[in-house]
């Protein structure tokens, strides 16, 4: 097993130096989070992810969730991760205080996040997952439904989930058919049924509670019909919790993950399947869409932390192997060097730092565009939206995609060895895949950036982006060594806009189909760009640490 | 129950070590600082264990500049009530010592616990030279704490065995694993810690006796040696004459 997961002085960089979350204290809402309280939490998840994560990452792989007489069975010491997480308050820190939360930015929180996703992300993503479900029942439940929820939610006794995809419906919400039927006690019967529903039942709960999609008896057809329902496995009756007509079919056999379940839920079989109706009726797909864009984020950040778990795990076992001699040695003699000393495993490593600290500084600038969505005002406020809106297709599927490439060329450093289950990167392999299918697949990425966020007010957001790239161009073109970085970038971002007015054009001339034909290679270039621009920011804050760092420690760290 | 917890800063596990001025100072540039392990794991968490038993106090007690105060917040969200930092930099055990008994002679702590052991200086000297300067009963490497009313009975263990002892309050306690189970802090604590009182008292004159003169590493790891398979009376005598374990 490999010593270390996730660097935390990039952490800090990102943080303190590039984004300066602590100035998010000059905001109310955030007043309490200077850089201290940001430290302590970024330590406070370390230590929990050491303590409790990591040291099971390699034991929920080899004994993976298994579905038998009627339950889930997941590894024994995921009921104390969960409740050390809830108790932590983890699962509430980014809600208000009168919520019962810490009110703390989001930015600091994926920080902490992306800390334990790294560690052991099979079973972060438990708790993580009822952090959205809840979430989505504080904007848009009754007061009813949260109170008799959400305590249960926060204090990691009940799981939550999000029950969307059905046999038919899967990228084509549009088309489900679980249904809601009115009843005179004021609640619905449902019935249907929900696959690949991540934490959909399991032993290291009391109960879940799923935020379900379902269409109401006479509904209007299509997505404008589906409504938002609270769907508890057990309901509470006369102070007993009772069984609430949901069973579970069983669970999937996934390549990776293998520890986080996936379930078949079978809804009023016996016709007694309760539902609370969340809001008004009609507008469930409208709500859960928040859940959803934070839910890619959360995916982003997933993919990112294991593509980091996997670079230091590869990282290490290059600075321990010893193969082969530099190309110019000719002495046979001479014992073999380190592989870290050759240049193409050099050169798979940066590749991985490259795809993992871009990634991780994309996600806290969109966390941070999500925390000025939330805390400013008018102008700043809708500029922040808009940004945040346009990026989350990159942040979610760059770390995705590129992620999984990253990984195996973290294995490809292992040789045979990374292929064996002796060394964890075959488990980070399969592990990553999932994260370029979950939460939309990067085909439907490329046409929500291409079809939706690019046209979005006219552009808007797109002449924002660029305004920002080009911001950070100037800040480099003051530092000799960014110079020739900034002109490239600065020549990606025109070829960016020509590309983008070339396919609007295209829109406009020929089908939606041709004009959506190459969404995802211009996803793929997109977010090259943007990552680009990631890497720049960071350099730039990089030399100014490099201008006035003493300890060597500093002064390697700022080199790379 | 007023307790009183001593905490130190030392520099975070993974820190590269190296001296300054001519050997005589530890390099603390660029150097991540944590609170000692054996401080915040067993002696500060045992302590709060106590209070939240038998309800009082726990007040945590550093001797360091302003730079500390990190450490000490991160003791208040863990859970302490308070924090006390005497303003000086430590310069030796005895120093530290003295600080920390001055300001409790007028405190009337139940208990003082320190942690066994710093992990840089690995001295084990700050918790018995306090007792001393107190005059009152003092354990070493606990393991293990019962309180029943006024009176304690702690538990450590010896070579080949383990030691119980008996005694009334007040007492010094050197806590070593076992003694409590590791507390992270959580987001509520972080939250309150700001808010929580932290003194900063100015430090009692005191003539250090003793002077560090220099510093030196340990002696690098030798390289591993290659010996061939064929060659098993090599291998017998290098692990013989050499690393000498047969």
């Amino acid at each position: 097993m490999a010593d270390q997961y996730v660097s935390v002085r990039n952490l800090r960089f990102l943080l303190h130096e590039v984004f300066k979350v602590s100035e998010l204290s000059r905001f109310e809402h955030y007043e309490h989070y200077d850089r201290e309280a940001a430290d302590m939490t970024i330590d406070a998840s370390k230590q929990l992810s050491d303590k409790l994560l990591f040291p099971i990452l390699t034991e929920m792989d080899r004994n993976k969730a298994y579905f038998s007489e009627g339950s889930v069975k997941v590894h024994p010491k995921l009921r104390s991760v969960i409740k050390n997480i809830a108790e932590g308050g983890w699962i509430s820190a980014h809600n208000t205080f009168e919520q019962g939360g810490q009110q703390m930015p989001l930015t600091l929180l994926n920080a902490a996040l992306f800390i334990m996703y790294a560690a052991n992300g099979n079973a972060a993503a438990y708790a993580f997952l009822t952090q959205g479900a809840a979430n989505l029942l504080q904007s848009f439940g009754s007061e009813e439904l949260k109170s008799a929820f959400i305590p249960k939610m926060y204090s990691g006794d009940w799981q939550g989930t999000m029950a969307l995809t059905e046999p038919q419906a899967g990228s084509s919400l549009y088309v489900l058919l679980s249904t809601a039927e009115p009843t005179e006690e004021g609640h619905y019967k449902i019935t249907g049924q929900k696959i690949y529903i991540s934490g959909g039942d399991h032993e290291a709960v009391d109960n879940v509670v799923h935020l379900l999609l379902a269409r109401i008896k006479g509904a209007p057809a299509g997505t404008k019909g589906i409504s938002l329902f609270v769907v508890p496995k057990l309901r509470e009756e006369n102070g007993a919790l009772v069984s609430n007509d949901v069973s579970t079919a069983g669970i999937y056999g996934k390549m990776g993950q293998k520890g986080y379940v996936a379930a078949h839920l079978m809804l009023g079989e016996g016709s007694d399947c309760r539902g609370y109706l969340v809001g008004q009726p009609h507008m469930g797909l409208r709500y859960m869409f928040q859940m959803m864009n934070e839910a890619r984020i959360g995916t982003g950040l997933m993919a990112a932390a294991t593509a980091s778990g996997a670079y230091y795990a590869s990282l290490q076992y290059t600075q321990e192997r010893a193969q082969g001699r530099p190309p110019s040695s000719k002495d046979l003699t001479q014992p073999p060097v380190l592989i870290i000393e050759h240049a193409d495993v050099r050169r798979m490593l940066l590749f991985q730092k490259a795809v993992v600290e871009g990634s991780k500084s994309l996600l806290l600038q969109c966390s941070y565009y999500a925390d000025l969505e939330m805390v400013a005002s008018g102008e700043d406020k809708q500029k922040a939206h808009l940004l945040l809106e346009l990026l989350t297709p990159i942040a979610k599927s760059y770390p995705a995609e590129m992620g999984i490439r990253s990984v195996s060329e973290g294995m490809q450093c292992l040789g045979g060895a990374g292929y064996c289950d002796d060394f964890p990167l075959e488990q980070y392999y399969r592990d990553i895949r999932v994260n370029s299918i979950y939460e939309g697949t990067t085909t439907i990425h490329g046409m929500d950036l291409l079809g939706r966020k690019v046209l979005m007010q006219d552009g808007r957001a797109m002449k924002l982006f660029a305004a920002e790239v080009e911001k950070v161009i100037q800040e480099a073109l003051k530092e000799e060594a960014l110079r020739p970085f900034a002109g490239k970038l600065g020549q990606a971002i025109k070829d960016l806009g020509k590309t983008t007015y070339h396919l609007v054009g295209l829109a406009q001339q020929e089908s939606p189909e041709v004009f959506l034909a190459d969404a995802t290679l211009y996803l793929d270039f997109f977010s090259l760009v943007t990552i680009g621009w990631q890497w720049l920011l960071q350099g730039v804050h990089a030399q100014r640490g490099l201008a006035t760092a003493t300890a060597d420690y500093d002064r390697h760290f700022y080199v790379g | 129950m007023k307790l009183l917890v001593c905490v130190s800063k030392t520099p975070d596990t993974t820190a590269k070590i190296a001296f300054k001025d001519n050997n005589s100072a530890f390099e603390e540039d660029g150097v991540q600082f944590i609170m000692n392990p054996y401080d915040e794991w067993y002696a500060l968490v045992r302590a709060l264990e106590v209070k939240e038993a038998v309800g009082g106090s726990v007040t945590i007690i550093n001797v360091g500049p302003a730079a500390n105060d990190t450490i000490i917040r991160k003791g208040l969200a863990i859970g302490a009530d308070s924090a006390v930092r005497i303003d000086a930099n430590p310069q030796s055990a005895m120093f530290v010592a003295r600080q920390i008994a001055e300001y409790a002679k007028g405190e009337d702590f139940d208990a003082i616990f320190v942690g066994k052991e710093t992990i840089d200086h690995n001295g084990s000297e700050v918790g018995a030279m306090v007792a001393e300067l107190l005059d009152q009963p003092y354990i070493s490497f606990a393991n293990h704490l019962e309180l029943d009313g006024k009176v304690a009975t702690i538990s450590r263990e010896i070579e080949g065995g383990v030691e119980v002892a008996e005694l009334e309050v007040p007492f010094v306690l050197s806590a070593a694993k076992g003694l409590a189970e590791q507390r992270i802090p959580n987001m509520r604590g972080i939250m309150m810690a700001k808010r929580k009182p932290l003194k900063v008292v100015p430090p009692t004159a005191f003539e250090d006796q003793a002077v560090v003169v220099s510093y030196e590493l340990p002696p690098a790891k030798a390289a591993v040696k290659m010996v061939d398979p064929e060659n098993l009376d090599e291998l017998v005598r290098l692990l013989h004459e050499e690393a000498k374990v047969i």
